[in-house]
């Protein structure tokens, strides 16, 4: 049954128990490690959430439509590229900013475009670009990282508005702006609406291909705004970018309540699950496991948590896999 | 009587060399309940498809309040009045009922470009349908997957009542129905038609048919083979006008 609370910040049955994992984790870490309990590492964690939280919403999106986009991860990684040059040809930095969420917008377009036209599925459309981008970000960065880059997005995050970054501005309106359309506009019953069952949603007469396009460039667009955040961060841009991050959005948005299968969903939730992956993956490397068991941890987590759902009946099973009731 | 809100003349539907329906002349009035049946393959499907607007015939016209109507597609016949309840109920299980109402149509102010949801007054409206439809539904927020077969229907209804429909095509809306839940849709069904709806009825249950028809018109091998008052017939007639033991339809059959 849906969550019929739906405020903005409120809080169900499984977002509590997120909520009470997190505070469980964080007391296990700072028992275990004198490092993890520290205002510098919470900081830390918080700094390492923001690209993740930022695809997690569009993730959230896309599942909820029953989409997804495994491709994500290094779309980031290119629209990074991009604002990486922008920043080497000393770019004004408000446009440098905005680099990141036009290209991520526009290649949310070529995976609609793929996705819907193509009447391919997510999973296989995004998972053809996903080899295609991988490509492309060899050719782009010549083999060599993008390194000690101008300083110019460092306003971004150095400057305050009372007392409060700016980013931590950007990211609140962003959640606000996810929460507004999923709640409160015909655009979010829509996309809900498809999530239960596309053909429905045409016989209801939506505009299933024009509300799937929006939601493609919507996540796009968000996977755009973390490639700012990343590159005004670490100022760099390496071979690898983005290469797990699909998976950690995937697991993150599955674990805060979102049905891998569509039609229900909880931003509440994906904000606890990102919290929880990435304190969950900071604790581990404090207490000495290389950052090489990351994925392992996350993966387990995923398909742990999609079991457990199984079992409970959350998720209905046929004898090939997933099937809709 | 009113004049007839829809008139077919001569609908004829051929998929190939297969000839679905042929020939078929109806009408169909405000106010009134109108049961279609036949055996399966008797063309009642095809023929409720094209009044949707899901086929368009070979032959033969529509006319809509006397005006000749060409569909393309479900939307021209929604456009025209014409809601359909399917037997699949194209109901979306995880949003509220009064999301349901409105799916595709939803009432909305802009404010700064954004197309916000007016909610509360959707909720009063759907609260306001479902009084006057007696569906005893008491909360418009409870998600649709919570609801019984038949008040899925009494929310289908809601739906194509505030799309202002005048002609309602239920597909056989009791068939997955418990005895009591039926009771209630043929009594909804009959409140649509005194609120001045067209209702189409299809239903293989003589009794239901019996209880809520004013007419009833017998499909046999995409024929239009009886058109009867109820007060004018009997099921066991009926009955045979479908299986194709009535004398006249035998020699109907003869004859072609």
């Amino acid at each position: 049954m849906r969550q019929l609370k739906d405020g903005i910040f409120s809080l169900n049955g499984r977002e509590l128990a997120l909520l009470a994992a997190c505070t469980l984790a964080i007391i296990v870490f700072s028992v275990a490690s004198p490092y993890f309990g520290t205002p510098g590492n919470a900081a830390t964690i918080l700094r390492n959430s923001v690209e993740l939280l930022l695809v997690g919403l569009g993730m959230t999106l896309l599942l909820a439509m029953g989409g997804i986009d495994v491709s994500v991860g290094i779309v980031m990684g290119l629209a990074a590229i991009c604002v990486g040059r922008a920043l080497e040809a000393n770019t004004d930095p408000v446009l440098t900013a905005l680099v990141g969420p036009i290209i991520g917008a526009l290649l949310g377009l070529v995976t609609a475009a793929v996705v819907v036209l193509g009447r391919i599925p997510a999973i296989v459309g995004t998972l053809g670009l996903l080899g295609i981008y991988r490509t492309a970000i060899f050719i782009l960065l010549g083999g060599q990282w993008l390194s000690g880059l101008p300083t110019g997005l460092t306003v971004l995050l150095g400057t305050s508005l009372l007392g409060v970054p700016i980013a931590a501005f950007v990211i609140v309106l962003a959640y606000i702006a996810v929460w507004v359309a999923l709640r409160r506009t015909p655009f979010g019953l829509h996309l809900l609406a498809i999530g239960n069952s596309e053909e429905k949603a045409r016989l209801s007469g939506i505009p299933v291909a024009k509300v799937r396009f929006a939601t493609f460039i919507i996540s796009g667009a968000l996977a755009g705004l973390a490639a700012t955040f990343y590159v005004a961060s670490y100022r760099n841009v390496e071979m690898t970018i983005g290469s797990t991050l699909a998976l950690d959005a995937i697991a993150a948005v599955v674990l805060g309540g979102t049905s891998i299968l569509g039609g229900k969903c909880s931003l509440v939730g994906t904000v606890l699950g990102v919290l929880l992956l990435r304190i969950l993956q900071n604790g581990l490397l404090l207490m000495g496991v290389p950052s090489l068991w990351q994925p392992v941890v996350t993966g387990g987590l995923l398909i742990g948590v999609l079991s457990v759902e199984v079992l409970s009946a959350r998720l209905p099973m046929s004898p090939l896999g997933w099937a809709r009731r | 009587m009113n004049a007839p809100f829809l008139i077919a003349k001569g609908i004829t539907k051929r998929f190939g060399a297969l000839t679905a329906l042929s020939e078929v002349d109806l009408e169909i009035r405000s106010g009134e309940v109108l049961a279609l049946l036949g055996d399966n393959g008797a063309g009642k499907s095809t023929f409720i498809k094209v009044l949707a607007g899901a086929h368009s015939p070979s032959d033969g016209e529509l006319l809509i309040d006397g005006v000749p109507v060409a569909f393309s597609s479900p939307k021209d016949a929604a456009s025209a009045g014409i809601a359909t309840i399917f037997q699949e109920l194209a109901l979306s299980e995880n949003l509220t009922i009064s999301e349901n109402v409105f799916l595709g149509r939803e009432l909305k102010r802009s404010v700064l470009g954004v197309p916000f949801l007016r909610r509360k007054e959707m909720k009063e409206r759907v609260a306001g349908l479902l009084k006057e439809l007696e569906a005893h539904i008491s909360d418009p927020q409870a998600p649709v997957g919570s609801l019984s077969g038949g008040q899925r229907q009494a929310v289908a209804i809601c739906r194509a009542l505030n799309l202002n429909a005048k002609l309602v095509i239920m597909d056989e809306p009791t068939a997955a129905l418990a005895v009591a839940e039926t009771r209630k849709v043929l009594s909804l069904t009959r409140r649509l038609a005194e609120r001045g709806c067209a209702v189409v009825l299809i239903s293989h249950n003589m009794a239901d048919v019996f209880e809520v028809a004013d007419r009833i018109i017998v499909f046999r091998r995409g024929r239009k083979v009886a058109e009867k008052m109820r007060s004018d017939t009997n099921p066991e007639e009926i009955v045979s006008y479908i299986t194709g033991a009535h004398p006249d339809v035998r020699a109907l059959e003869k004859t072609n």
